[in-house]
């Protein structure tokens, strides 16, 4: 599948420097949060423009993993997004803490297996 | 007059004041024998300091502090202490601890004794304290904000802020929520101290982030958001490091894990763990969950970085150091692979680690929105 052109999403200034727990009852910030106001409305549009959203998780304080679990899980979870149709879409950067991209590969993968 | 000490009336009297007489006696010769026995080989001066002590605090119940009054030193005793205080606090019992015969203290007990002081002012219970004799421990406690909280009222808050300003400042924070902008600017003050400039760390972050889930999550169970957890976080004058000492008063790792329900991916895991690996206590099970091997070994996935694995994790990325665990029976140096087992449990979970000049962190990108 050829995208062209990017949308772009960058964590620390689209939703917060600090980002949060799992559920919005548990804190502020969370990854439902932001998949709910940022990620899924971005990846959306990306899937309808036929582009990438690129996905910048550099900058912030830090991340727990139950955030980036429920934000990006949540996205075939949840919103009954397909696995292949997230990867075509996205793109992550993450420079300061290059683990985080194979971790949310891993929890994309994790919940479609389910 | 002789018709009156024979008549019926008299002698039913008679007999009643004698009955009341004779429980009276024995009820003074049993507290005469307690009130010896107690006082037996003691000092007059003693004597004499417990009866002041009575006086001034009626119906205190006095618990002494050990003088090693520090949690990851003295592990054992500073549980019996804690598991002391939580009965005291059950019973509602006014509390009196001695505090003055410690010689030697750390931010490890004194978040641990903050936090049961505020719970017992939650709760209307009298709680009070004496100062150490020793200039170390006293200036510590003092620092710590304790004794300028001790006369303070307190009422149930979801979140508490026992901070006090100075040089060697210690701070104190409580919420049942995960509250990732204050974790954020607890790094920020630190890393100030640390480095000269703010900074992130996104591991200490993590750490935190995950400290608070687990509590919010997994404290109580079946319940959310039913526990506090307590951070202090302390600038240690003598070296350019800043410690962290967090507690919450659930249940503890293992408990917890006996508990999971059936929906729960650990449902089960004694019999899928023991089938493939053996181990002999909680200690050797700390160092399976922290190695990420229980998470492996019942789910057939990796844990990618999630709950205490991850924490161990961070550790092992040099993003903090010293961690040390201690969860019900067991008692875990994880930078030095210590896993030992206590004789006391502690129900709870206590997690201790520095940050300091050699730990990775990163440049703030724009340093007026991360505070």
């Amino acid at each position: 599948m050829t995208v062209i052109n990017e949308l772009t999403l960058v964590v620390s200034t689209n939703f917060s420097p600090t980002p949060g727990p799992r559920k919005i009852l548990e804190g502020k910030f969370s990854g439902e949060e932001f998949r709910e106001s940022c990620l899924e409305p971005k990846l959306k549009e990306a899937i309808e423009k036929n582009t990438k959203l690129l996905i910048d998780l550099d900058g912030t304080a830090g991340f727990g993993t139950s955030f980036l679990e429920e934000a990006f899980g949540g996205l075939i979870r949840i919103n009954k997004y397909s696995y292949e149709e997230i990867l075509n879409h996205i793109e992550l950067k993450s420079v300061e803490e290059d683990y985080l991209i194979d971790d949310i590969k891993w929890y994309l993968k994790d919940a479609a297996n389910k | 007059m002789k018709k009156f000490f024979t008549g019926v009336d008299y002698k039913s009297f008679n007999q009643k004041r004698s009955e009341d007489r004779n429980i009276r006696r024995l009820a003074h010769k049993k507290w005469k024998t307690t009130k010896l026995r107690l006082e037996l080989g003691l000092a007059q001066e003693e004597i004499k300091e417990k009866k002041s002590f009575k006086n001034k605090y009626p119906n205190y119940v006095k618990v002494i502090a050990p003088e090693v009054f520090s949690f990851i030193k003295n592990t054992n005793e500073v549980i019996e202490l804690i598991e002391h205080l939580k009965k005291l606090y059950d019973s509602n019992q006014k509390v009196y601890v001695v505090l003055e015969h410690v010689k030697e203290t750390d931010y490890s007990a004194i978040v641990v004794l903050l936090s049961i002081m505020v719970k017992f002012k939650t709760k209307n219970i009298d709680f009070n304290g004496s100062i150490p004799s020793e200039n170390e421990p006293r200036q510590m406690l003092e620092q710590s904000g304790f004794f300028k909280n001790l006369y303070k009222k307190f009422t149930e808050h979801d979140s508490y802020d026992i901070s006090t300003i100075g040089p060697n400042g210690i701070h104190t924070h409580a919420a049942k929520k995960v509250d990732s902008a204050l974790s954020s600017q607890i790094i920020t003050s630190a890393t100030k101290y640390i480095w000269g400039e703010a900074r992130r760390c996104q591991g200490v972050q993590r750490v935190l982030i995950e400290l608070m889930q687990n509590t919010n999550n997994h404290a109580e169970i079946g319940k959310l958001g039913e526990k506090h957890w307590w951070l202090s976080v302390n600038q240690d004058k003598n070296s350019k490091k800043v410690s962290f000492s967090f507690v919450d008063f659930g249940v503890g790792i293992f408990t917890n894990l006996a508990y999971k329900p059936t929906e729960s991916k650990f449902y089960g895991w004694v019999q899928k763990l023991s089938s493939k690996i053996q181990y002999g206590n909680n200690a050797d099970l700390l160092e399976l969950i922290l190695k990420g091997e229980l998470h492996r070994t019942v789910t057939g996935e990796h844990y990618r970085g999630k709950g205490l694995p991850g924490i161990a994790e961070v550790m092992r990325r040099n993003q903090i150091s010293n961690l040390h665990i201690i969860t019900n029976d067991v008692f875990c140096c994880a930078s030095n692979g210590i896993y030992r087992t206590l004789s006391n449990s502690f129900s709870g979970t206590f997690v201790y680690w520095e940050l300091g000049e050699d730990n990775d962190s990163h440049k703030r990108v724009n340093t007026s929105s991360i505070d």
